[in-house]
């Protein structure tokens, strides 16, 4: 079983999922590699995106004018981004790696963070959309990046993780429940934060 | 007889199951709720609080029937922001009058708590009878309806008041002999306005928020 | 006891469990259009078209009732009748009575439906029937839990199985929150004064008003996973010790969580640090069922090739999962700030109402109608595509709501650089109808995908009748 993925894996994704969901589950990739070659660099730039636009258009929430945050705040709070997305990149390959025993599928974390990297790598492309911090569009643009990375999920897990369809759809709907919850999670923890006086001030 | 074997026996007895889940389900009602039925300061009138008239009351009535506290709320927590835009919050002992209370739980529409004396009665009447007439981007619903429906119109404000005089409002018999004729002539829209002019007037500005 | 012959013409009552099925799915339908229509008079307001029963203030415990009433009851009362049967081995006692339950039932809705479009409201959120309609639903319940107990009375089983206890703890708590809540003193026929008044009709509604949600819409419809999952899967629920544990601790749990609709209310602070622990703590036995659920059908893959039935069950649990970690969460002081009277409360009942409770009970129906009329699913591609609607609709509308929701109460509470509030209300709800309108288009995908639900057990009913199942014969089962 091959050990290197060919760097253009993410580009393929884009024009053939289905070769590139093949050739995954025919390698044995190393964790570190994939964390290290592939997922930062995909993590540096929602931040980048969300940091050029705050800054120089300033947060729409909809109300009449838009937040201008200093920009050692805004500075912060882009890194805070960038340790989110890595947090719940490792935490969703090693909850998917922990379901595997009971789906049968494979075992490896280097191939959860594979797979991981993948489902994500759509939501990297609509992060474009931070550029214009304007909440709604950004939420009308996150629906079509997020069922095009429920389609990368349905689709490949079975096909990287080596089970059949039928147990790739039960396996890919537990992890759903585990990214809604940490979606959830992550709605709750920055209001809790904001309210504590991290963020524009609220007067709680 | 360990934990499961106890257990056993709660499965293989359908009246023992029936007592289980009622005791064990009552228990958190007990703790929590039966005290604060007994709690005086949650009974107490605040000094200037006072039980709704023959025209507010039927006012009150009108907003529970148009369903206003679907959109609007009326319970204005003690946040900095919140006292700010809406004055002083609320306090338990002027909501004891309130069969049921009314206050709220989603914000369509501001809270309307303290909307007593805020706006004039000729703003509430073209605000209900429709509402982007004066504020230009509201989804509220209109109520043309209200102003041509008479506020008595069920003939009950007597039977209103009598039943909550039962209930221990401090009602008078000759203040409820004089009920109908304090309606006589209203409509409903002004019943309704009489009632959102005195909301939250128990606390005046002036006071602690 | 010695063993009991079954007489020849003895069969379970499954008619009227058809019956249940088919007038809640009637009702779902009727009680989502109102919602669709709802939620466009929030973008549209003229819509109502100056009639007073299209109000959204009158449409709104329409929608509500006709939805948790009218499907919910229906669907848990046949779900119910269905399945205490099987798990005691006897036919329905009292089948007359069973029957009187459905119907009697059905016209306390449609009435009681009536009645709210006509201005007869209490304004107690999912209590908003009048004393007439409170009195009716009482003596149809206390029917119901004759049926019910009396089944298990006379059951050939001796341990009652898991799904009957979360049935009747349904029964039992409904009844115990609705008359107590109910409480009132008639003036008209179409109005009464709630006997308890301010703070405490307060703490009083939402004893209710939560733990309507915690024994209807959440325990009942666990009683129909555990009968009906393992009945699906083939496979027998994964901890029976678990369940155990679970369903003692979310009885007492649950009840404790309803003042945490009344967090920095003028009720009093012990009362909501109260709720807030035992909401969080609540979230273990949730989570436990939950858990008990996916891992009995991790293992029932091979189903799933040609069982539409399956996919909805495990998706449910995946939002019943989020639904209650949500709960718990908005139940801290510190979220809660920000999210108490916002649209994240109404994403937050959405993700339950439409993942947990919509498509818990259309993978439950897509299993058992085929079952009930002895045949196959009309089309097993329909249902395919119910489901990828199912999932759509509620996504894009929690999606929606989780977007007005926060930006609604952080707006509300912002303050600029000398302290003084930033937005005026009416500013920043002029910004949310692009959020209504995603909301809308949420809630017509999800109806649709219903419809077709609808459409496909019609096809699979027409020309046939209920068929007639006999209880196994039993020799003595008890020791």
């Amino acid at each position: 079983m091959k050990t290197v993925i060919s760097s253009w894996l993410l580009l393929r994704l884009l024009f053939r999922p289905a070769a590139v969901f093949e050739e995954l589950a025919d390698t044995q990739p190393e964790p570190h590699i994939i964390f290290f070659r592939y997922f930062v660099w995909l993590s540096i730039v929602p931040p980048v995106f969300a940091y050029i636009g705050a800054s120089n258009f300033g947060w729409r929430l909809g109300a009449a004018e838009p937040l201008f945050v200093p920009a050692g705040d805004l500075m912060i709070i882009s890194m805070a981004y960038f340790f989110v997305l890595l947090f719940g990149f490792v935490s969703t390959a090693i909850i998917a790696q922990w379901m595997a025993s009971t789906y049968g599928a494979r075992h490896s974390l280097g191939v959860h963070f594979a797979l991981v990297t993948i489902i994500a790598a759509p939501l990297v492309v609509g992060s474009v959309m931070h550029l214009f911090p304007h909440v709604f569009l950004n939420v009308l643009v996150l629906i079509p990046t997020l069922i095009w990375s429920m389609y990368l999920l349905y689709k490949g897990l079975p096909i990287v993780l080596k089970i059949t369809p039928e147990r790739g759809m039960l396996m890919a709907s537990a992890l759903i429940g585990y990214l809604l919850v940490a979606a959830v999670s992550l709605l709750g923890l920055t209001v809790a934060l904001w309210g504590r006086g991290i963020g524009p001030s609220i007067g709680v | 007889m360990n934990a499961i074997e106890l257990h056993k026996k709660l499965e293989e007895n359908a009246g023992l199951l029936i007592f289980g889940i009622l005791f064990v389900s009552a228990i958190g009602g007990l703790v929590q709720v039966l005290p604060s039925i007994f709690q005086e300061s949650l009974k107490t009138p605040t000094a200037t609080t006072k039980p709704y008239g023959a025209v507010t009351l039927t006012g009150r009535d009108i907003y529970i029937r148009e369903g206003c506290s679907v959109c609007h709320s009326q319970q204005i927590r003690p946040l900095l922001a919140e006292v700010k835009r809406y004055g002083p919050y609320s306090r338990a002992g002027e909501s004891v009058y309130d069969r049921p209370f009314l206050w709220g739980s989603k914000r369509t529409g501001p809270d309307l708590h303290r909307v007593g004396g805020k706006f004039s009665d000729i703003w509430h009447r073209l605000h209900l009878i429709n509402p982007r007439d004066v504020v230009r981007n509201s989804i509220m619903p209109a109520y043309p309806w209200l102003a041509e429906q008479a506020a008595n119109a069920d003939g009950a404000i007597k039977r209103k008041m009598r039943v909550l005089q039962k209930l221990g409002h401090p009602y008078s018999d000759e203040e409820i002999e004089a009920a109908p004729a304090a309606l006589e002539g209203l409509t409903d829209i002004d019943a309704l306005i009489a009632y959102l002019q005195i909301l939250g007037t128990s606390r005046s500005p002036g006071d602690t928020p | 006891m010695a063993a009991t012959e079954l007489k020849k013409n003895e069969v379970y009552h499954d008619r009227v469990v058809t019956a249940l099925v088919i007038f809640s799915v009637i009702w779902i339908i009727v009680g989502m259009s109102a919602g669709v229509y709802i939620a466009a008079e929030l973008v549209w307001p003229t819509l109502d078209f100056g009639e007073q029963w299209l109000s959204f203030g009158r449409l709104r415990p329409l929608h509500t009732n006709v939805v948790i009433f009218g499907f919910g009851v229906s669907a848990l009362m046949g779900t119910a009748f269905y399945s205490v049967q099987r798990t005691s081995h006897v036919p329905l006692y009292a089948p007359k009575l069973a029957w009187f339950c459905c119907f009697a039932w059905q016209i306390c809705i449609l009435l009681g439906g009536i009645s709210l479009l006509a201005g007869w409201t209490s304004s107690k959120e999912y209590a908003e029937l009048e004393w007439p309609f409170d009195i009716a639903i009482t003596v149809v319940w206390v029917s119901f839990g004759i049926v019910f107990f009396g089944t298990i009375a006379k059951r050939k089983i001796k341990p009652i199985y898991i799904s009957n206890w979360f049935y009747g703890g349904l029964i039992i708590v409904i009844a115990m929150i609705h008359i107590v809540n109910s409480l009132a003193i008639p003036v008209t026929l179409s109005k009464s004064y709630s006997v308890f008044a301010g703070a405490q009709d307060a703490i009083v509604q939402w004893w209710y008003g939560h733990n309507a949600v915690g024994f209807l819409l959440t325990g009942g419809f666990l009683g129909m996973m555990y009968y009906f999952l393992p009945k699906q899967a083939e496979r027998p629920i994964w901890s029976y010790r678990l369940s155990i544990v679970a369903f003692w601790a979310f009885t007492y749990s649950y009840i404790w969580a309803g003042p945490h609709h009344l967090i920095y209310s003028s009720i009093p602070d012990w009362v909501q640090s109260l709720a807030m622990v035992m909401s969080i703590v609540l979230l273990a036995p949730s989570w436990a069922t939950m858990i008990n659920g996916i891992m009995t059908v991790s293992g029932a893959s091979q189903k799933l090739k040609t069982d539409p039935a399956l996919k909805f069950i495990v998706l449910s649990l995946a939002f019943y999962g989020l639904a209650t970690f949500e709960g718990s969460m908005m139940a801290i002081k510190s979220v809660n700030v920000v999210s108490h009277f916002t649209d994240w409360t109404v994403g937050h009942v959405h993700s339950g109402a439409l993942g947990w409770n919509a498509m818990i009970t259309y993978g439950t129906y897509y299993f058992l109608v085929p079952r009930l009329f002895g045949t196959t699913l009309y089309s097993v591609k329909l249902a395919n595509i119910h489901f990828w609607l199912a999932l759509a609709g509620t996504m894009l509308y929690v999606l929606a709501m989780w977007g007005a929701g926060v930006s609604q109460g952080l707006l509300w509470l912002s303050l600029d650089e000398i302290g003084e509030l930033s937005f005026s209300f009416k500013d920043i709800m002029a910004s949310m109808p692009p959020y209504y309108a995603l909301r809308l288009v949420a809630g017509l995908i999800f109806l649709t995908g219903t419809v077709l639900m609808a459409f496909n057990f019609y096809m699979t009913m027409k020309g046939r009748r209920t068929v007639q199942v006999r209880p196994p014969i039993v020799t003595s089962h008890w020791a």
